[in-house]
């Protein structure tokens, strides 16, 4: 076998890349069990450990971001579940696994395995982003709820809606909770929702085994509850506790009757602010008509029995129609006294020029329209 | 007996439009620099929203129903005692 020379010669460091590439692209993130051995920790905050099991071992490196995260290195011979990804070091030309994670096995159940495991893919699908959190409606009046049929969770936002927002429907989507199916069951009522028009949808879990989040934490619950096209409020784990459906929701209530609260608004204050504008509404009228008033009279002798109210008297009596909005209108306006006189055209008159003597106009006045003629001087 | 079945008024503002909409009218007529026709128009539509959301505000009862999908895939929703 002879070489040339003159062909297909890589430096080193071509090499080392190349290798580094198909590592890197071949091989994704990934969790590895194994014991550590030999952790050391540099000044710069940086782990390096070798991770081994009985027939090979791991050169491993833990940036200071993430051991940080990690508490305080593991004593050789801890069993451990470690999350990263393979990498060449090419400045060694040593392979490499570069751990983000890193959980003791002794501390850990195969299911805060499985645990961690959906967390990791449903952060890297972004499930988690602050930036795709909804807001939630102002004032929505349909409510979704997901909950057990027979719960105390379905009776406590029925008490706090009843009492916030009397005219609000809630929509029960019955499901169990916690135990066999309950996951199945909730991906089921979480895709229904979006055939029930609903503005908001709360999934809430009342009673049970304060420990049992399992079926909050399965991924095809979190996935279906992430793809509801309307915001979720959850209300499901506690304090302490917070599910992965805690984390994927919009918003998340410490209990079903936060989640209530949350989602509606008091009736009481929207009532008040509403009485408020209409207030305002009716005084803005006040200060129209007294220009109505004085335009009609300018306009002559012959509209004042149309104006039998003085101005003074606009200003007080739109604030008590303030207070009665359903006066509020403008016929009642010309019941009170006033009147608008338009062309032929329909055009208003506003000014004595517009009058011309002789010609037609309309009074508009509370019961119809007076037809009308400028009288010839 | 059954309830009658939900109505959904087809592309009706929401409370919070009335308001806003409501909002931006009280503050336009309490600039006073409209004239009169203009101004009456404005009036008159905002009398619209205020009723429109004293309607939406009014007592009413709360509605607890239970939803449920039949084996044909059809929604079905029944009163809830809650």
């Amino acid at each position: 076998m002879s070489i040339s020379l003159t062909q297909d010669v890589l430096t080193v460091s071509q090499l080392a890349g190349a290798v580094k590439e198909l590592l890197e692209g071949s091989v994704p993130p990934v969790w590895v069990r194994g014991e550590v051995t030999a952790c050391k920790v540099w000044s710069s905050g940086h782990w390096y450990f070798t991770l081994g099991d009985a027939g090979a071992q791991l050169r491993c490196c833990m940036w200071r971001t993430y051991a940080q995260r990690a508490g305080r290195p593991p004593a050789d011979g801890t069993s451990v579940y470690a999350f990263g990804r393979p990498t060449l070091f090419e400045g060694k030309g040593e392979f490499q696994f570069l751990v983000q994670r890193m959980l003791p096995t002794a501390a850990l159940g195969d299911q805060q395995l499985r645990l961690e495991r959906v967390k990791t893919a449903l952060a890297a699908d972004g499930l988690f982003d602050p930036s795709r959190k909804r807001r939630l409606p102002r004032y929505p009046s349909r409510i979704a709820v997901i909950t057990s049929a027979d719960g105390a969770a379905l009776r406590d936002i029925a008490t706090v809606t009843r009492r916030r927002w009397p005219s609000a429907t809630l929509l029960v989507l019955a499901s169990r909770v916690q135990g066999d199916g309950a996951a199945r069951e909730l991906v089921a009522a979480l895709r229904l929702v979006e055939r029930l028009r609903v503005d908001v949808c709360i999934v809430a879990r009342g009673g049970g085994d304060r420990l049992d989040l399992a079926a909050f934490n399965d991924e095809g619950v979190c996935r279906a509850l992430a793809s509801v096209p309307v915001p979720t409020i959850s209300a499901i784990g506690h304090e302490t506790d917070i599910s992965l459906s805690d984390l994927v929701a919009d918003v998340r209530a410490a209990t079903p009757s936060a989640a209530a609260e949350l989602a509606f608004a008091d009736v009481a204050v929207v009532r008040r602010q509403v009485q408020e504008l209409g207030g305002r509404l009716a005084r803005s009228l006040g200060r129209r008509a007294e220009l109505l008033e004085e335009r009609l009279a300018r306009a002559g002798d012959r509209l004042e029995a149309a104006m039998e109210q003085r101005l003074g008297s606009a200003e007080s009596r739109a604030d008590r129609l303030g207070a009665e909005l359903d006066a509020l209108s403008p016929l009642r306006v010309l019941e009170r006294g006033y009147a608008v006189a338009r062309g032929p055209d329909g055009r208003v008159l506003r000014r004595r020029a517009d009058f011309v003597p002789g010609n037609d106009f309309s009074l508009r006045v509370a019961d119809g329209v007076v037809p009308s003629q400028v009288r010839v001087e | 007996m059954n309830s009658p079945p939900e109505r959904i008024p087809a592309a009706a503002r929401s409370l919070a439009d009335e308001l806003d909409r409501l909002e931006q009218i009280v503050r336009a007529l309490e600039a006073d620099d409209l004239d009169l026709d203009a101004a009456l128009a404005l009036f008159e539509d905002g009398v619209a929203c205020l009723r429109a959301a004293r309607e939406r505000l009014a007592v009413a009862q709360l509605r607890v129903r239970s939803v449920l999908e039949d084996a044909d895939g059809t929604l079905r929703d029944t009163p809830l005692d809650a």
